[in-house]
């Protein structure tokens, strides 16, 4: 692991460090999403919220100035409608009087007499008075109605006097005379003193109400005198349905004038629309609402703004509803209302952006505080992301701190646990607790796991160095009994150096360190040589000791001179009386006569000898056998007798030899044996022991050898020196 | 290796021996022998597939030969050709009852 400043990458330290730091990380990272996404939301919700508001403000303050426009403008048109209609009503009236008054003085002629009636008369100028009138060429006196007529002048009179809206009021009779009851006698008079002729019949009421034989307004005409704006009521007189009279009043409409034109103020005005849809009285020089008292004035109804044609035919017919109408790339509330008695209507007209004015305004104020709050929001907003920038910063560096130093507190245990078991090194260098480890965690955990292992360890180390101490012990003492075993058999070579009639040779190589199979030969005397080839049941260390008791007991039966059944009877006898073991050992034991050649000899369950006779092959000499000694109680031997001339020689050997085994399992067997013996006909013991055995190695090859091998042979050489 | 099958019936008990008995099997024998052979009286040895015996065999043979001596009967069956000569050989034909 690579350390730098005293962190190791990859290491543990590193691995707590990063799993804190994507902890940390992963935190920062939901806490900042949460935040933009709830500012965001904030963000939206405010604006939303604005614009709701404002929308809302806009649309209630709209519809609550309309409301308030509607209610107010329906009103005061409505009122200024009533008021203009009172004065025609009232004019009407008037006339209306006048006619009944007529009616009733040419329906009681006889009981009035004549009144007498006057020409204008300067004097009166100013001053209500009663003037007639005629038209040019007529002779006032000769009038049959003036007369008559002449009697509504008080009445005329008092009426004109008891209204100040009336211009006049007057009587004509159809022969061309006219009675006026006014205060503008000096106008009929012209410069010169004389009257001007007045052309009653060919007047525009005169006709009108004669033709329509009921009474009529005309329509807006200017004064023959003044000029001024005005119009005349007339009704006409019958009696006996004889036309005998027309009376009338006319009035100048200067009030209604006047009044329209103060209205223009505030984005606001009232005009006045007859029957025929044109504007009659408007504060409007110029526009769709410019008023014209001509007759070719444009009909409204027939507008090309068809929204305005509508309004004004729905107000004429009578309808007093307010509508939203744009003329001449304005909005306007407009309003009518009807004047009854001339089927004229009042229309109130005011611009929207007038009364939308409040709402813009207070929206506008609206819009200024919102905004404030919105940037004061968003610079709280702004203060808090960089507050957010700054406690993530803080909180990264601490962590960053926070997660090297846990981490070096959980890693420095360990790395201490790992340098203190690296430096063990003997068997009594003990892995121990110490306070480091004590961190009440899976670390303590581990370090007391150690210290019980390590103490474990070094017991076992101890048992088993004690183990192998005494392995060693024994294999020592093996090697020592298995040299003290060979020692005990004859080993040295030429073993009879003086004695040339015989040569003998023999070889033992144990399985095991220590084997149960033994050779002896020994002289009992000069003329007697003793050999002994035993094999002893089973292996290893009993069989040596078994072997060694053999040997010895074999060897002291023989020293004493016995023959080799007695030899053998002896130590059958000997053994078989203390065998708890039931251990057995097989033994031929021969004893040759030096000087004869004479072979006595013994078979105790042994393997048959091999002969050769001199001039002959080796043969196996299928010798009487008796049973195996210490196998049985009371066994008596038997011995044979053979005559080895010079030149014989003999072959002992154990079982090992031909039950040597090779890897397919097959057996050396004596066949190969006699074949092997047989090969080297003039081979001296030595050589025939050294053939045998690469001759069973060759067989046996990779097997392992797991029978002791062990042989004798023998040259019987006779007295050469004799 | 040694197959080692032992059928008891009463108080007679049949081992049958396949393979080696030798050195290293010989002891596996005498241990199981050591306890089944209580209160047998008749005790037989089959030795159809037994290829080989050595001396360590012989001598379990031998202990159980003695102990049937003193409690019944051993008989030994079916001995082969190469066994027949070691028990020829080391004159255990003359304390076990062959047939």
């Amino acid at each position: 692991m690579k350390i730098i400043h005293g962190i190791k990458l990859g290491g543990l330290q590193q691995k707590i460090f990063n799993l804190m730091l994507i902890f940390i990380i992963a935190l920062i990272g939901v806490y900042v999403t949460v935040s933009v996404v709830l500012q965001s939301n904030l963000s939206k919700i405010v604006q939303r919220t604005s614009e709701e508001q404002q929308s809302s403000i806009a649309a209630v303050s709209e519809q609550t100035m309309e409301t308030a426009v509607t209610a107010s403008m329906t009103k005061t048109t409505a009122l200024q409608a009533y008021i203009a209609d009172d004065l025609f009503s009232d004019v009407r009236t008037d006339v209306l009087t006048l006619q009944s008054f007529a009616e009733e003085l040419f329906a009681h002629a006889d009981t009035f007499p004549a009144h007498a009636f006057y020409p204008p008369d300067k004097a009166n100028d100013g001053v209500p008075s009663v003037q007639m009138q005629h038209e040019a060429g007529v002779d006032p006196q000769t009038s049959e109605a003036l007369g008559l007529v002449a009697n509504m002048s008080e009445i005329m009179l008092s009426m004109f006097e008891n209204s100040n809206r009336l211009n006049s009021c007057f009587v004509a009779t159809p022969d061309g005379c006219i009675l006026f009851a006014d205060d503008r006698a000096g106008s009929y008079i012209a410069e010169d003193g004389s009257v001007y002729d007045f052309d009653v019949r060919s007047r525009s009421w005169y006709k009108q109400a004669v033709e329509a034989g009921e009474l009529i307004f005309t329509g807006v005409e200017l004064d023959a005198f003044t000029g001024i704006a005005g119009l005349v009521c007339a009704a006409p007189v019958y009696q006996d349905g004889k036309l005998v009279a027309v009376v009338g009043a006319d009035i100048f409409l200067t009030a209604i004038s006047d009044y329209v034109k103060t209205t223009a103020n505030y984005g606001g005005f009232v005009c006045v629309v007859n029957e025929n849809g044109q504007v009659l009285f408007s504060p409007n020089a110029e526009g769709t609402f410019k008023a014209e008292l001509s007759k070719n004035a444009p009909d409204l109804r027939k507008s090309e703004n068809a929204a305005l044609g509508q309004f004004i035919t729905e107000s004429l017919k009578g309808s007093t509803g307010v509508q939203s109408i744009t003329v001449d790339g304005s909005e306007y509330y407009l309003a009518g209302s009807p004047m009854p008695t001339l089927g004229w209507t009042v229309i109130s007209a005011v611009e929207k952006a007038v009364t939308d004015q409040p709402t813009v305004q207070m929206l506008k104020s609206y819009d200024d505080i919102s905004d404030g709050a919105l940037f004061s929001y968003r610079d709280g907003a702004n203060q808090a992301t960089r507050s957010v920038i700054i406690a993530t910063i803080a909180i990264l560096l601490l962590a960053t701190t926070g997660a090297l130093v846990v981490a070096a507190r959980v890693v420095k245990p360990i790395e201490h646990m790992t340098k203190r078991i690296n430096s063990l090194t003997g068997s009594d260098n003990v892995f121990k607790m110490e306070k480091i480890y004590q961190t009440n965690d899976e670390i303590e955990i581990l370090a007391e796991s150690f210290a019980a292992l390590s103490s474990k360890t070094r017991d076992y180390i101890k048992q088993i160095t004690e183990i192998t101490a005494e392995k060693e012990r024994i294999s020592t003492e093996l090697a020592l009994a298995t040299r003290i075993q060979a020692d005990m058999l004859p080993n040295i070579y030429p073993a009879f150096p003086d004695r040339t009639e015989f040569d003998v040779y023999a070889s033992m190589d144990p399985a095991k360190e220590v084997g149960g199979d033994f050779y002896d030969f020994f002289l009992i005397d000069d003329d007697h040589l003793c050999m002994v080839m035993a094999d002893v049941s089973g292996k290893g260390v009993p069989a040596a000791l078994f072997m060694m008791a053999s040997k010895i007991m074999l060897s002291n039966h023989a020293m004493t001179g016995k023959s080799p059944a007695e030899i053998l009877t002896a130590t059958n006898t000997a053994i078989c009386a203390n065998n708890r073991e039931q251990m057995f050992v097989t033994v031929w034991l021969g004893i040759l006569e030096i000087s004869t050649g004479k072979l006595t000899a013994a078979n105790a369950g042994h393997e048959y000898p091999v002969i050769l006779q001199a001039g002959g092959k080796f043969e196996l000499l299928k010798d009487k056998h008796g049973f195996v000694i210490g196998g049985m109680e009371g066994i008596k031997y038997k011995e044979y007798e053979l005559n080895l001339k010079p030149g014989s020689k003999l072959f002992l050997y154990t079982d090992g030899v031909p039950e040597a085994t090779n890897v397919e399992n097959e057996l050396f067997g004596t066949g190969r044996m006699l074949e092997t013996l047989n090969e080297s006909l003039d081979a001296a013991p030595e050589e025939m022991l050294r053939n045998m055995r690469r001759a069973v190695d060759d067989f046996v090859k990779d097997a392992e050898q797991f029978d002791d091998l062990t042989m004798l042979a023998l040259e019987y050489k006779g007295d050469v020196v004799s | 290796m040694l197959n080692i099958e032992i059928t008891p019936n009463d108080n007679a008990l049949l081992v049958s021996l396949g393979g080696r008995l030798d050195t290293t099997t010989a002891p596996d024998l005498e241990k199981r022998l050591s306890t089944d052979l209580e209160g047998v009286t008749s005790l037989t040895f089959d030795l159809e597939n037994l290829d080989y015996i050595s001396s360590a065999g012989l001598r379990v043979l031998l202990s159980a030969q003695k102990q049937m001596n003193q409690q019944g009967e051993m008989k030994v069956l079916h001995v082969g050709e190469t066994i027949m000569e070691i028990f020829e050989v080391t004159g255990f034909t003359d304390i076990l009852t062959i047939e």
